[in-house]
Formats: C-alpha cells, sequence, structure tokens
C-alpha cells in the first residue's frame, strides 16, 4: 500500500503528468458524459412534452420520440424530407465548391492567368467573412415579395420579380455555402498542386504526353486525395450549417435536419431534437473519422518535394485577359456587394423603395418611434444592441482565454507524454469537439447542463454555458495550436532549465510560451473570430439576457426588421475582418488557416 | 569529489529494456565516454545520472550521495545532484542573448547580481565568446553556440559533466578543433566527466575510460588503448577500428603447446598464443581477427593473394585484398599506391591477432600468426 502511495506520489510529482490526468478527467466530462446524457434525453418524456404524450409525466422513459422521428405519419415531413433536402444540399455544394475551387486552383498554379495574388486573396474573402453574410446578401439582392415584405435590389433596379426558386430554398442554399466553402477547395487542392514535384508531370512531357492526359492521368490522381478530403470536409460542414438555411430556406419552409432540430428543441417537441441532433453527430463523426484516416494516409502517397518553381505553366492565349478580369469581376462583385447592400439595406426607412428620399440614419442613430419596429431605437442608441455587443465580445475574449490556455497545456501534455496510451486519448479527445455539429454540440450542452448535475447547478440561461460551450469547441483550434507549437521544441530545451532547477511554472512562461509565441497566439485568436461569427453553437443556449450579436441578427431577421439585421451584419464583419488583419500581420495565422469547416 | 556509481541500473520502455542491470563505476575527475550503435542505450544511461530519466531499478550514487534508489523510492530531481548537461542539439533558449543564457540557471540558483556579472564574463573568457555576450542564438555559428551551450553548462561549477553527442553537429574541421579543446577544459575545470557519443574516434581520442555498450548491455570498460587492443568480444572487436577487424571463421584443426593450426578449406594458418589461456577443442570453430594494419604486403617473394581495391589518402592507403575467397581489409602507410589485380604476399608481425570463441564470441586468446 506504502508502495503503491509512492508510485502514485512519484508519477504526479511530473507537472505532464497531472495535466495529463486532469484534464483527461475534465474533458471525459465535457464531451463523453454529454453525449450518454443526450442518448437518455431522447428516451424521456421532457415537461414540454407531457401534454403531447398522453397519460406520462415529465422524466418519465418513453420510446415515442423514437418512434415519431422514424415511423409516425409525420415522420416524413419532419425527418425523411429534411434529411433527403440536407443530403441533397451538401451534396451540392460539395459539387459547386470542388468544381469552383478546384478549377480556380488549376488556373492560379498551372497556367498563366494575370493577377494571381490579388485573385488569390480575394478568393479568401468569401470564407472569412461568415457564411450567413452572403445568405443575408443573397436575400438584400435576390428577395421577392412572394411571402409578403419587399423585394430585393435586383427587382428594384431591373423591375424583374425573381422567381421563388431564386428567391429561397435549395438554389439559393446551395450557391451561397458553395461559395462560402469553394475557397476551402481551393486551400487544400491548391495547397497539393503548388507542393507537387513539378517534375512529376514534367516526366511525362518528357515523355510526349499530351496536356489534357497529364491532367488526367498525372494530376488529378495525386490530388485526389485532397479532393476526397475537401468533399468530406465541405459534407460535414454544410450538413451542419444553420443560419443559411434557416435565412434562405426559412421562407419557403424548406427544412434541413438543424433547421427542424431548432424548431423541435426550441419548441415543444425537444426529445426529437435531441435524436436528429444524435443522428448529425454520429454522421460528421463518421465522416471526419474517414477524413483522418485518408490524411494519415496521404502522407506516403504524394510526394511532397517542396517548391518547384520553374514548371511550364499552361499558355492560356487569347483567353488569358478575359478569363482573368472576369474572374476578378466576380471575385470582387462577391466580396464587395454584400457589404454595400448591407450599407445600403441600413439606411432604407422602407425596404424595397430605393428612390433617395427614402435614405434615412434613423435605424442607425434613430431613437426609435412607435410606427418603425416596435419603437426598437437605432442600434448605435440601442441598448440591447449594446448589450449583444458587450456580450460577444466578452463571450468571445473569454473563450479565446480559456480554449487558449487549455490548449497550451493539452499540447504540453500530449507532447511530453507521447507514446504513451494517455496522451493519445488526450489528444483525441480535445480533438473531438471538432467532428460534431455546432448545433448538436449546443444541443447536448442543453441537455446536459439544463439540469442540476452532481455539484453543477443548472446553467440554463447563465452565460457560463456559453462560455463552456464556446471553450470545449474551439478547444481543437487551440489544442493543435498548442500541440504544433510544443513539437516544434524539443524536449531539451525545456530539460536544459530543468537541470538548474526552474520551477514547472517558470520553465512553461520564461521558456516555453515566449519562443513558440506566434503559434500559441494563434491558439488564441482563431477561438476568439470563430466564436465571435458564430450563430448555430450558441442559438439554442442564449436567453434574452444573455443575446449576443449574432442571435439578435437572427431573431430580427425573423421578425422582418432587415434595416436592423444589415446593420449589425455590418458591426460584426467588420470586427471580424479587423481582428483577422490584426491577427494575418501580427503571426500570420488566418481564419481560412485553421483546421477548416 | 564526486565519484559515480551506477548499481545495477535497469531501464524499461514498456517491455523493451533500455539498459540492462548496468554496473559502472566512474572514478573522480575522470574522462569517460559511453559508446556504441545509436540506440544501444548511451543517452539514456547519461539521462539517468542527470536525474531527467527515471531508472526502473537500480540504484545511483554522485559523491557518495545516494541520488536514485529503487529500492528506497529515493529520487533527486536533476538540481539536486550538482550536474551539468551539455545537449546534442545546444538546446539554447532563441529568445534570450548570450549573456542571457548562461544567467538565466545561475539566477535561478539565488546567486548575487554581481557575481553572476563576474561568472558569466570568465565564462566568456574560457570559451572565448566574450564579444557575442549580446548577440541572440540565431546569429551565431553552429561552433559558436557550442561554445555558448558549454558556457551554460560550466557556469554553476557542476563537479559533473555530462556530455550528450556535443559536437555530433558540428562539421567535421569545426569537430577536430572542439575536441581538442574539450579536452584542455577538462583538465582546468577538473570535473568528473561522462560523454555520450557514437563515434570511436571522438571516444578513442577524448576518454580516460571507454564503456562500450550494445543492446542496453555493458560490453566492456577499459581505458581506450586497452578497448583496442584486447577487445572482450566479437562486437568490441568488430566495433572499435576503422576500417574494422578482419574476422576470419575457422576451425581449430589441431592444439599442439604453443601453436594452434587453425584453417578451412583454402587457408591454414597457426597462431602462437601468448600466454596460455583456455585451450579451444580440436573440431571448434572460433573467429581470428586481424586488424587491418597488422597486415603487411610485400610485393617480392611468395605471393597468396591479390590487389583487389585501392583507396589512397596521402597519408595511409586502405586496400582490400583477395585472400582465396576473402577480401581482407589492409592499411599500409605512407604515400603507397598499388595496380589492380597485383599479386602481393601477406605478412603478420607483432602480437595483436586474435581468437574469439566461435558460439558465444568471447575473446579467448591474443599472439602471433603466421602463414602455415
Amino acid at each position: 500500500m506504502k508502495k503503491w502511495l509512492n508510485r502514485l506520489a512519484s508519477f504526479f510529482s511530473r507537472p505532464e503528468h497531472l495535466i495529463l490526468v486532469v484534464l483527461l478527467a475534465l474533458l471525459v466530462f465535457l464531451t463523453l458524459v454529454p453525449l450518454f446524457y443526450i442518448g437518455l434525453d431522447t428516451f424521456t418524456v421532457h415537461s414540454a412534452e407531457a401534454r403531447r404524450i398522453r397519460g406520462s409525466q415529465a422524466g418519465d422513459l418513453t420510446l415515442y420520440h423514437w418512434n415519431y422521428v422514424f415511423f409516425e405519419r409525420a415522420s416524413k415531413n419532419l425527418f425523411y424530407k429534411p434529411l433527403l433536402n440536407t443530403m441533397l444540399v451538401s451534396l451540392a455544394t460539395c459539387a459547386f465548391a470542388l468544381v469552383v475551387g478546384g478549377v480556380f486552383a488549376w488556373l492560379v498554379t498551372r497556367t498563366n492567368l494575370r493577377f494571381k495574388k490579388l485573385l488569390s486573396t480575394l478568393m479568401l474573402f468569401p470564407y472569412i467573412m461568415p457564411s450567413w453574410t452572403l445568405a443575408m446578401a443573397w436575400l438584400n439582392f435576390f428577395k421577392n415579395s412572394s411571402i409578403g415584405g419587399a423585394p430585393g435590389l435586383f427587382t428594384g433596379i431591373t423591375g424583374i420579380a425573381t422567381p421563388d426558386w431564386m428567391a429561397y430554398g435549395f438554389f439559393p442554399i446551395v450557391m451561397v455555402l458553395g461559395m462560402h466553402y469553394a475557397p476551402f477547395a481551393f486551400i487544400l487542392i491548391g495547397g497539393i498542386l503548388r507542393n507537387m514535384d513539378a517534375n512529376l508531370e514534367e516526366a511525362a512531357v518528357i515523355l510526349k504526353t499530351s496536356r489534357w492526359k497529364i491532367i488526367r492521368r498525372i494530376t488529378i490522381p495525386i490530388v485526389m486525395p485532397a479532393v476526397l478530403s475537401t468533399f468530406l470536409l465541405v459534407f460535414s460542414s454544410s450538413m451542419s450549417a444553420f443560419a443559411v438555411p434557416a435565412f434562405l430556406g426559412g421562407p419557403v419552409r424548406f427544412q434541413v435536419l438543424t433547421t427542424q432540430m431548432f424548431r423541435t428543441i426550441n419548441g415543444v417537441n425537444p426529445g426529437v431534437g435531441y435524436i436528429l441532433a444524435g443522428l448529425m453527430i454520429v454522421i460528421g463523426t463518421v465522416i471526419l473519422t474517414i477524413n483522418q484516416i485518408l490524411i494519415g494516409k496521404r502522407k506516403s502517397f504524394t510526394t511532397v518535394t517542396g517548391k518547384s518553381s520553374n514548371i511550364s505553366l499552361v499558355n492560356l492565349r487569347k483567353a488569358r485577359s478575359p478569363i482573368s478580369i472576369t474572374l476578378a469581376v466576380i471575385l470582387i462583385a462577391i466580396s464587395v456587394i454584400p457589404l454595400f447592400t448591407f450599407a445600403l439595406q441600413s439606411f432604407l426607412v422602407a425596404p424595397g423603395d430605393y428612390s433617395l428620399e427614402n435614405y434615412s440614419t434613423i435605424f442607425w442613430t434613430g431613437e426609435g418611434s412607435p410606427d418603425i419596429a416596435s419603437g426598437e431605437p437605432g442600434i448605435l442608441k440601442n441598448k440591447y444592441v449594446f448589450k449583444g455587443l458587450w456580450n460577444s465580445f466578452s463571450l468571445s475574449l473569454l473563450v479565446a482565454l480559456f480554449a487558449g490556455t487549455v490548449g497550451i497545456l493539452v499540447g504540453y501534455a500530449v507532447v511530453k507524454t507521447r507514446g504513451k496510451r494517455g496522451s493519445n486519448m488526450l489528444d483525441r479527445l480535445a480533438f473531438f469537439p471538432y467532428l460534431i455539429p455546432s448545433m448538436a454540440f449546443g444541443a447536448i450542452y442543453l441537455s446536459m447542463f439544463s439540469v442540476q448535475r452532481g455539484f453543477i447547478p443548472s446553467l440554463y440561461g447563465t452565460f457560463a454555458i456559453l462560455v463552456l460551450v464556446g471553450t470545449v469547441k474551439y478547444l481543437p483550434f487551440a489544442s493543435r495550436a498548442g500541440i504544433n507549437a510544443m513539437l516544434q521544441l524539443g524536449k531539451e530545451i525545456e530539460e536544459a532549465a530543468m537541470i538548474f532547477g526552474v520551477k514547472w511554472w517558470k520553465r512553461m512562461v520564461r521558456i516555453l510560451i515566449p519562443i513558440q509565441k506566434p503559434t500559441l497566439i494563434s491558439g488564441y485568436l482563431l477561438p476568439f473570430i470563430s466564436s465571435m461569427r458564430e450563430l448555430a453553437l450558441y442559438i439554442l443556449l442564449v436567453t434574452p439576457s444573455t443575446s449576443i450579436l449574432t442571435t439578435m441578427l437572427f431573431q430580427y431577421n425573423e421578425k422582418g426588421w432587415d434595416q436592423y439585421a444589415n446593420a449589425i451584419v455590418l458591426l460584426i464583419i467588420g470586427i471580424v475582418l479587423v481582428f483577422n488583419f490584426v491577427i494575418n500581420k501580427v503571426t500570420g495565422a488566418s481564419i481560412d488557416k485553421g483546421i477548416g469547416g | 569529489m564526486p565519484r559515480i556509481e551506477l548499481k545495477g541500473i535497469t531501464k524499461m520502455f514498456g517491455k523493451v529494456a533500455a539498459v540492462k542491470d548496468l554496473n559502472l563505476v566512474i572514478e573522480d575527475r575522470e574522462f569517460v565516454t559511453l559508446l556504441g550503435p545509436s540506440g544501444c542505450g548511451k543517452t539514456t544511461t547519461l539521462r539517468m545520472i542527470s536525474g531527467l530519466e527515471t531508472p526502473t531499478s537500480g540504484e545511483i550514487v554522485i559523491d557518495g550521495k545516494v541520488v536514485f534508489s529503487s529500492e528506497k523510492q529515493l529520487n533527486l530531481s536533476p538540481d539536486k545532484r550538482d550536474v551539468g548537461l551539455l545537449f546534442q542539439n545546444y538546446a539554447l533558449w532563441p529568445h534570450m542573448t548570450v549573456y542571457q543564457n548562461i544567467a538565466f540557471g545561475l539566477e535561478n540558483l539565488k546567486w548575487k547580481k554581481e557575481d553572476i556579472a563576474r561568472k558569466v564574463t570568465e565564462m566568456g573568457e574560457l570559451v572565448k565568446i566574450s564579444e557575442l555576450m549580446a548577440r541572440y542564438p540565431s546569429e551565431l555559428s553552429g561552433g559558436q553556440q557550442q561554445r555558448v551551450a558549454i558556457a551554460r553548462t560550466l557556469a554553476p561549477d557542476p563537479r559533473v559533466l555530462l556530455m550528450d553527442e556535443p559536437l555530433s553537429n558540428l562539421d567535421a574541421k569545426l569537430r577536430m578543433e572542439m575536441r581538442s579543446e574539450l579536452k584542455r577544459l577538462h583538465q582546468q575545470i577538473q570535473s568528473t566527466t561522462v560523454y555520450v557519443t557514437h563515434d570511436q574516434l571522438e571516444a578513442m581520442t577524448l576518454a580516460t575510460k571507454i564503456c562500450l555498450m550494445e543492446e542496453g548491455v555493458l560490453q566492456q570498460y577499459a581505458p581506450p588503448l586497452h578497448v583496442y587492443d584486447s577487445p572482450a568480444n566479437l562486437f568490441v572487436a568488430d566495433f572499435i577500428g576503422n576500417p574494422s577487424m578482419n574476422l576470419l571463421e575457422l576451425s581449430v584443426n589441431g592444439v599442439e603447446n604453443n601453436r594452434w593450426m587453425l584453417g578451412d578449406r583454402e587457408t591454414q594458418l597457426v597462431f602462437s598464443p601468448q600466454e596460455n589461456g583456455s585451450l579451444p577443442k580440436v573440431g571448434e570453430k572460433v573467429f581470428l581477427g586481424i586488424r587491418p594494419e597488422d597486415i603487411s604486403l610485400s610485393l617480392q617473394g611468395k605471393t597468396q593473394a591479390s590487389i583487389y581495391s585501392v583507396l589512397p589518402s596521402g597519408m595511409e592507403t586502405v586496400l582490400k585484398v583477395r585472400f582465396g575467397e576473402r577480401l581482407l581489409s589492409v592499411v599500409v602507410f605512407g604515400r603507397k599506391d598499388f595496380l589492380p589485380d597485383t599479386p602481393v604476399g601477406l605478412h603478420f608481425e607483432g602480437n595483436w591477432y586474435h581468437i574469439f570463441d566461435g558460439t558465444g564470441g568471447k575473446l579467448l586468446a591474443t599472439g602471433g600468426l603466421s602463414l602455415e
């Protein structure tokens, strides 16, 4: 017994062991235990459902939800149709993103396209902006009056009423998500193309292979793993997208799994929503696990031997200038016009009327009058907007602080105990939240913390639960940064200080952290920006007192107060862009260099 | 004064033993090299002495003080062992200047400000880096970084100096230079030094004693020339020396007092042991070890071999000689060159030929050799 205690003491005398064990316990509690509770919740009668399920009381066990989702008359509209919609939207989005991003990547790396640098930068823009900004822009531009409200700019300028299929539902959702994720395909495929040894292609040229055959037999097979990986990432991201289908599909009742989940959990049938959440977690985890396996294999497949600059570029000849200019115009349009429409819409007193006397700053600085939007004051004078801004800001700040710090500790513990079982487990657990769709992650936290669990009181409605869910959800970004930073260091750097008896915290603060500052800072900043623009993760958990900017935007949009919504969009984009720019300048990291998603 | 004792040290990584039951005594002010191929456990041994690695079992005593004992559940941290450790990749802190790198450890040991300044200056002079104090490690050449690392290690006056392949990241010329500097330093500071290397030349030239290891097991622990002249077993014989020793597998055809007849189908040799050790039995297999420089060649007279390849380097010439079906390495000194396929005679002079046990590989006898 004493020997055993001694051994325990000597095990924990190493800080990395202590951190490892504590973090493992914490992450099991925060990622795996909630999964158990959400499973349990799918078999439980919730208080909102007591009347619906005859003769039951809240808390009873029931199979009602499973039955209702899969085997009832309502199942078709509740589950099967949204599932089909989700799959179709995700597949079409993947196809769109891959074609656009892939062709763009090829043009930039393998042809004599003009303004490559400018175009590459512009191409990242749709990804840096939150996906719902494009959706808002689409509405500003193409919405019609068939569901009530004013028509968009397009109709305002041309006088042509846009058909429903173009304004709402499947088509615009795919266009917007596709455009949002095309940069992602560009980054991944372009990266492979750029790093691929040009000799592989040149060897084929020497053997007198035709240009087309080289692309088909050599280039495409080599980029295939990247394509597959992009496909899986884009698929799982579009599947878990919430804001875009909510904005664009809502008006015509085009439902996908996420919007259904939101409706049911927020409404009268949470048990059903939890089943949908569970299902999405399973699909998401499977897809991204396949991707991880593929990435693991990819190493042995591509021979990346560094940049080879003297590759002969395909001459676009006469098409060179037209293609370059067209691309530039489209990309500028996509990145600038949305901003312009937000500004424009936010100054219109009566939506849809684009005549000059209709412009006003009432929605920015107005005091609020009872005849407009229930007397809501302009957003610069609106205490709720300021509250939301403050909430968003402090939430993201806390999330970044916690996630970043825990990320460093994860990195330290994982790298220092590398090769041991616990190290692998912590590595995987810290990455696990990444596999779970945002809204489903919000749902499991709702299910876990809406009631008292052991010594933890019910957290629903508190600011703490938002901080908690954000921290865990964005921990993967931070722990990747932490692990990379520690891996680069090598253990000797720390051991050189251990020899002098430097204490653990001093080794961290004086040696390890200062050396890896840039990488570690990105572990703080990526969670910050991501949290700033997040909607789906938080929407199930906010209450009026904890509203943040994105959820206010969602509410204004649902109420049809377009001007407020647009003004807030501008505000958020401003913050995100400024921070992304600062981060990029300071550390070289950027939201588009995150793990993706 | 520090004398280091390792008693029955074993280190397991999972189910693999990195070091097996190692017993080693390093006397005060000795310069001992731990030598062996990569993965033989030499670095692990060094790290266990430093306290960065914890042995699975055994006891380590430094200067009469038990610093580790698996039985007594005792394990002193590195800073309480009074050791200095020089890392292979120097492990200089890139965000600190040379001065800060050297001073940081002293600050941590709660030295007074003026003592630190004095010591850093002294160290700078000792390893000749006084003008570099304000620079960052990335602004230094490899050799200068090495010197800074040495200064940082020596600054707190450790009585035991541990070095882990400190010269392997330097180019050949610089390595030669630093080697002699290290030897001079050792004489100057008079600390007990343990030095890990896989480079036998380094081990031979620097050490007062070599500890040769293979797969975690001590093979031989003796002064360099002793290791060279009477290798304890086949592994040592093969590892030490460049080009390596010729090892011929032969059978014992007859043993009469001072003449052992060795041979196979094409070769017959007579070995005369210096002292009568254990006699091999007739019919047994043994290995005959011949150092390349212990074969001399003659162009006149009876010839038994022919030149296969010639690698002249000026000071010496390394040859391969075809002897029956075997190729023997031969080193001849001086400016010599030969034409391939020239017939040559082989001569064995001196008494540095070894017979190893055919099964266990243990050294059986050392003595003279002649052709039948």
